[in-house]
Formats: C-alpha cells, structure tokens, sequence
C-alpha cells in the first residue's frame, strides 16, 4: 500500500502574499494589530506603549507556560499536557515559602521549583510511555493531585513572599527599558529555536511527532524523548510560577489555574497543531500575545472571567475547525 | 443452474495493470480452483467479484445477464457470499453474533431475537462439532477464540449467507487437519446441492484434494482452465510460470569483494512470532534472497534480526560477533540496516524536509547533538546521488516527492556510513521502474562493497535476477535454498507451493 502523498505544492509567484496570509503566524500578528487598534478605539490609551508593555509581561507569563505546552504537544500521539496550571501554582508557593521576602532565598526557590516541576514531568512521561497512559488521562490526574497536594500545602502555612528583586524583575525595567522577565521571554524564544531547528534533539521530535513508527525504526529512542518533553513542560511551568510569584507579590490559591486552556490555544494558534510534528515556537509566542490582547480587550469591555473563560473555550474550537484537526498524516 | 462469468475484466491502479485479461467462469456444482502467483491478479479478480474493486473495462454475467456489482451490498444481494482472508469478525461479539452478523434476526424491528439467533447459528456451529476445539460456544466472544477457531467462525458466517455462490480466499490457512477434512466434507456436500464454490489457497495437496476444475492467473492474464482430473502439480506450475521457465537468473557477481570476505550475517535457529528455527548465513558480497508466498515469515524473520519484532529463540552474529538488538537502535549501532517496503508507516517522516528524512542514522552513529545544516547537506549528497534521487531541494518536504524517490531519500539515509548488513523488506513495493532499476544498481554496488544485503521480494523476477541464492520459506521455514542453475522461476514456484 503506498501512503497518501499530501501535494504540498509551492505557490506560483503571484500568490506569495496568499501563502504568507496563510501562515498562522502572520495571521496572528494581524489579529493582535487588529484588536489593538480596536482597544484603542473602544478606550483610548489601550494601544499606548506602556499599556503594550504590561500587556507583554502577562504574555510572557502565558507565553512560558507555553514554550512546554508546545514541545509536548510537537512530540505527537495525542501530546497534551493539563497538569502545567498545577505545577504553575505549586512553583509559585513553594517559591514563595522558600524566599519569603529575602533576595537570598531566590537561587534555592528557582532550584527547587525547577526540580519539582521536572519531576512531575517525569512523572507524567513514565505514566504515559511506560504505562501507556493517554497523555490527557495521565496529565489530567496528574493534575487532580497537584490540586490536592496545593490544599494539603496550604493548610497552616503562610503563602510567602516573593523576594523584592523578584518582583523588580518581572515589572521593573531591566534593560532598554524592558524589563526582565520580558528578557527571559526572548531567550526562551531563541533557546527554543535553536532546540527545535539545531540540536539533533530538536529534529528527533518533529521525527517523533510526525511518525513515530519511522523514527523507532530509524533508531530514535522515541520513549526517552517523550519523557523529556513532558519533564521539560513541568520545568518550563515551574519557572512561570516563579515569575507569577514576582508579578502578584504573593502567591494565593490555584494561580496557575487559569494557564491550561490558554496554553494550548496559544499553541494552536501559533500553528502547531494538536495532532504534532509541524509548527514551532516561534508561532507560539505570537499566539499568547494575541491571546493576551484579547483578554484585555474582554476586561475592557467588562467581560467578566466566566465568560472569558466560554470565550477561550469557543476560541480553541473554532481554530479545531480551521487547523487543529490536521490532515490524517498515517494512511 | 448458477453460472458467474467474468470476460476480460481488466484493472489499473494507477500506472500499475494490476489486471490485464481476466476471464472466469463458474458453474453450479463444481469446486472451482482460482490460482496464481503473488501479483498475478488473482485478488483483484476476487475483489471484482464481491464488488470492492471496479473493473476498468469487461463483464460479468451472472445467469446469463450482465450485472455491475456497485459493492459488497449488491454482491450480496445478488446471490455471493465472500470469506474474507483478513478475518473480519467482531472481536467483543459472540460467536452465534459474528455468525449471523450480515443478516441478525429482529424482534420489532429494534431488538435482537435472542432465540432466533440461538437456533439459526446452532445449525452452522453443529457443522464443526468434534473438531471446533475446546472451549468453543455460540455464546463466547471471539476475542477468547485460537486463531484456528475464528477462521471456523468466518468460514460459518461466509455458510450462514446461504448464498448460491461461495467465494473462498484462503480459508485453510489456520485450520489442522481434522477441521479441514470437515470442511471439504461440507464443501462437498454444497456443490452437491448446486452451490458454486470459488477456493483460493496456495496448498496444492488441498486444491487437488478438493477441487473439480483449476483456474491459473499469471501476470494479470487468465492462462487457462483445466480439469483437477486431466492435470497436475507441475503441469500447474508450469502453467503459472510460463514462458520465464528455464531464463536462470542473471549470473551473480561473483562474491568479488576487496579486502577480506567472511561472513556478513549469521543466524541459527532463530523463532519468533510467525517463524521458527530459520538458519542461514550471508557472506560479505552477498546478496541473499528470501522468497516463498506472502507473509511465511521473510519479514518477521528481518523485523526480528532487526530489533523490531521479539524473538523467541535462536543466535544472531554480525561479522562474527554474536549480537542481540533489543530495538532497533542497538541493531543500527552494530551496523544493521533495515528499509521497509512500507514507507509510509515505517520509513518516512512526513511533512519533514528531505534532510531530516536521510540524517536520523548519522545522528545516532556519530553520536551528534548540535546539528550543523551545511555540512549534513554535503554528506546527505553523496547517498542520494547515488540513488540518482531527484528533487527540488534538499529542504523541501518529502512529501512532495514521488513515491520511488521517497523511499530513496529513505534508502539514502543508510548510506552516510555505511552499515555492515543491509535487510531489505521488499523495499520495491509501489514504485515505478526506474526507481527500482537504480535501487538494484545501487544494491549490487553496495554488494561489492564488501556489505551482506538480505532481499525480500515479493515479485519473483526481482528476486531471480538479483539474488545470488534465494531461500524459499514456507510457513515460518526455509524450505528450499536455490543458487547457481536452479535459480530458476519454476523451481521457486515449486517449493512456495508444495505443502509444508
């Protein structure tokens, strides 16, 4: 039986602009320019320099989540990852209670929540290449424990303090101006496109995501790759969870919460598609910008978050229906 | 009386003719033999007849009237009834539901008539009492069942049709003795009354035990009909062979191999799932052919060799040095290399440019982390140049390559360093002429090379014309080893048919 060759054919020359429109990325960027422009009218002062500014340190809080969220689900078969909001909140306490307020405490905090997270990745990728777990039934309950494991936490013990440098560093400006977590946001970006177009990690998952039959048979230690990418989400959530610690002061119930769906919409919206193996982060970070504006743009107009929530939830849908289902690649 | 004929059915797929002249005629109370080697168009005659397959152009009259079978619905209502070679049972179902599936007794129009379906399926479940096997019942889901028992369960729904015309593919394969000798009593008993039977199967003792007359199909053309009384085994051997008989295959390149020669490839006694105690050796320069009917083994047998597939038994050395891949990575460490002839589910990674198509290999042999383009693109040259592989640019998708020059790039990517033994899984199939004439250049080069190379082919003139020895294996074994003279289309066909 030969396999559907899907006709990808390049465009002839005049149709370079249509190609271009066609990318998820630049469809993005259209949109966040598009909304901008109409924040601005609904409420003038919305698209001012400083507003954007603010509005890029929420999206780089959701753009971390993110970078994690978008490898596993690159890895393919069904990669998803729900537990990111979890370990998003268990990082931010944990962290708080380690530096309770001191700068000294926030080597130690970054440490220990970078190792938690990646241990529940490992966990999440063991129950799902070991066990043949579905990543959404794995991460889901992974999920659950976290969320009893927070309420456990939180039981007697102050929620802690983020340090002051902490918190100077996701607000303040760092350097030209920008400040640091917007730095960080940037490196993770080209951290992830050198992984992803330059290490030969990177290339074994894109093999991983697109065929994962082929890149066993070609030597790819498919399992082993599966797991890093589930430990490498929890790890990239941890780290969020520290920055939103610095960005809210102190922690409190369930912060992370809210970063699951919209992890994955950005994702999707940056053009990689649930069914894996195509795409990248680059479209990502577009898409948790985009994503951000559009939550703004709902508090503007006094949406409250329930019907954020409804609106994200129909936003996910409606891409399913453009690109998310993806064409059966397997024949 | 029933009567099916079939006058120059003919189909393409594709470039491919995969039928060319098929005529066919059956009659009511007659076993009618249907024989042919692997990609005569034997199956495709069979596909037309129960409606899946639409012929390009010929007839089929049925009791004297042109019919057109629109699919298997319509095969059915006119009177056919199909056994499915790849079992097409429920597997959560019972066996008295899988038998009456097609046609299920209804209470209101709703509801499954428990008793109706209870005493229907008794009457075909009664026809194997003694020989059905233990643990055999109308009320046990299939999934419980022994292989032998779900073909008994396929072959009472393929009776439970009722139909005037009984088309068989294969239905012995997993059947022992006593069920089978059941079964052609029950044939027997249905010619009598008038039903027409199709039997397909590549055991000779059990065609001319069973059948009245014998259709031969060779290279998509029906060759000729014969009376199982007035024939025999090398007469049909020799009819499915035809003019090809007695071309010896082209002479091999003398095992030449610079430097020193030995042994490539070593396996003894090796068993697993589908096979069991396969043993034979490849030197360095050879080129080893596995042939034999489908699925015997050959592929089981490199899958396993490979990592791919456990095995059960047996001693694997290459170039001296015992080894056991666990995966497929181990074997690519000890230098083995494996090309599937299913490129889409093991061999290509779609939508990926055609770089990271050749360059998995070289990764793991070389240990490499950082991925440097330019210079990958200089070694990934070399291979498919050789391969003569043509496209666009090296960072296009392999999609958007043909299929022959898909499975090249896929080929290419063993190439950047150079294994020691290469196994190739009828790495020919589906693609066009010339890929496959490059593909064998390249092939017998490497041979030269000093590489032992394993060639499993399911088209007997690749087989013939490129291997220096051909094992013939049937049922899991090696039956026959063919070189030099005897290399020859009729003894192969010989020794895949003869009972194992």
């Amino acid at each position: 039986m030969s396999a559907p060759v899907s006709t990808q054919k390049t465009a002839p020359g005049g149709n370079v602009m249509l190609d271009l429109v066609k990318q998820p990325i630049v469809v993005a960027l259209i949109l966040i320019a598009v909304l901008l422009a109409l924040g601005e009218a609904l409420s003038p002062g919305f698209a001012s320099l400083q507003q954007i500014l603010r509005l890029a340190i929420v999206a780089a809080l959701l753009g971390i989540v993110a970078a994690g969220q978008n490898l596993v689900i690159l890895g393919g078969r069904e990669g998803i990852d729900l537990s990111v909001g979890g370990v998003v909140s268990l990082s931010a306490i944990l962290a708080g209670n380690i530096m309770s307020g001191q700068d000294g405490g926030i080597l130690p905090a970054v440490l220990a929540c970078v190792a938690v997270g990646a241990l529940f990745g490992l966990f999440n990728g063991l129950g799902v290449t070991l066990l043949r777990i579905p990543p959404l039934v794995m991460t889901l309950g992974m999920l659950g424990v976290l969320q009893g494991l927070l309420v456990v936490i939180r039981q007697g013990i102050p929620s802690g303090r983020a340090a002051p440098a902490l918190s100077q560093f996701v607000s303040q400006p760092f350097l030209f101006g920008l400040p640091g977590i917007i730095w960080l946001w940037i490196a993770i970006g080209l951290f992830m496109a050198f992984l992803l177009k330059r290490t030969v990690f990177g290339h074994r998952i894109y093999a991983v995501g697109s065929n994962e039959q082929a890149a066993f048979m070609a030597g790819v230690p498919v399992r082993t790759i599966r797991v890093a990418l589930f430990m490498l989400s929890g790890m990239f959530a941890a780290v969020a969870g520290i920055c939103l610690l610095g960005y809210s002061g102190s922690s409190f119930a369930n912060v992370g919460e809210t970063y699951m769906l919209p992890s994955i919409i950005a994702v999707v919206l940056g053009g990689t598609p649930l069914a894996g193996g195509r795409g990248g982060y680059t479209g990502t970070m577009a898409g948790a910008m985009l994503l951000v504006v559009l939550q703004s743009i709902l508090t503007t107009i006094n949406i409250d978050e329930s019907g954020r929530q409804m609106i994200f939830g129909a936003t996910l849908l409606v891409l399913m229906l453009f690109y998310g289902r993806g064409k059966a690649m397997r024949g | 009386m029933t009567e099916l004929l079939i006058r120059g059915a003919r189909k393409a797929y594709g470039a491919t003719l995969a039928l060319r002249r098929g005529d066919f005629d059956l009659k009511g109370g007659e076993v009618h033999v249907l024989i042919g080697s692997n990609g005569s168009g034997k199956s495709t005659l069979c596909k037309i007849v129960a409606g899946s397959v639409k012929p390009d152009a010929g007839e089929v009259i049925l009791n004297g009237q042109p019919v057109t079978i629109a699919g298997p619905q319509a095969s059915r209502a006119l009177g056919i009834g199909i056994f499915y070679q790849e079992l097409s049972l429920s597997a959560r179902r019972t066996v008295a539901e899988n038998i009456l599936l097609p046609d299920l007794p209804m209470k209101g129009g709703l509801f499954v008539d428990r008793v109706a379906l209870a005493s229907r399926a008794a009457r075909y479940i009664a026809e194997f009492d003694g020989v059905s096997g233990e643990g055999f019942a109308a009320d046990t889901p299939v999934f419980k069942l022994r292989a032998d028992q779900r073909q008994l369960v396929e072959i009472m729904k393929t009776l439970a049709t009722e139909a005037p015309i009984l088309i068989f593919d294969e239905p012995t394969s997993a059947l022992d003795r006593a069920q089978v000798e059941r079964f052609f009593e029950i044939l027997k008993r249905l010619k009598g009354e008038g039903r027409a039977i199709v039997f397909i199967s590549h055991r000779m003792d059990e065609i001319f035990a069973i059948g009245d007359r014998v259709t031969v199909i060779r290279d998509g053309e029906t060759v000729a009909t014969s009376n199982i009384a007035e024939t025999d085994v090398p007469s049909v051997i020799r009819q499915m062979v035809g003019d090809h008989d007695e071309v010896v295959a082209a002479p091999p390149a003398a095992p030449a191999v610079s430097g020193d020669t030995g042994t490539a490839l070593g396996v003894e006694g090796l068993g697993g799932s589908g096979f069991s105690n396969v043993s034979f050796s490849v030197a360095r320069g050879e080129i080893l052919g596995f042939g034999g009917l489908h699925g015997q083994g050959q592929s089981a047998v490199l899958r396993a060799i490979f990592g791919a597939a456990p095995r059960a038994s047996g001693a694997i050395a290459v170039r001296g040095e015992p080894f056991a891949a666990a995966n497929p990575r181990q074997a690519i460490a000890r230098g083995v290399a494996y090309v599937s002839g299913d490129r889409g589910r093991d061999g290509i990674v779609q939508g990926r440019p055609i770089l990271e198509n050749v360059t998995p290999v070289h990764f793991l042999r070389n240990r490499l982390r950082i991925v440097r383009p330019g210079e990958l693109q200089k070694k990934a040259a070399g291979p498919l140049d050789a391969l003569k592989t043509k496209f666009q640019t090296i960072d296009h998708p392999i999609n958007s390559l043909s299929g022959g020059n898909q499975q090249k790039v896929v080929i290419a990517r063993w190439l950047i360093d150079r294994p020691d033994v290469l196994l190739l899984d009828d790495p020919t199939k589906g693609i066009d002429l010339q890929a496959k004439s490059d593909l064998f250049a390249l092939i017998r080069q490497l041979a030269g090379e000093g590489l032992g190379i394993v060639l499993y082919s399911s088209e007997d003139a690749e087989l013939l014309a490129n291997a220096d020895r051909i094992l013939v294996f049937n049922s899991g074994s090696v039956t026959r080893e063919l070189s030099g003279e005897d290399r020859t289309r009729y003894n192969l066909y010989h020794a895949a048919y003869e009972a194992a």
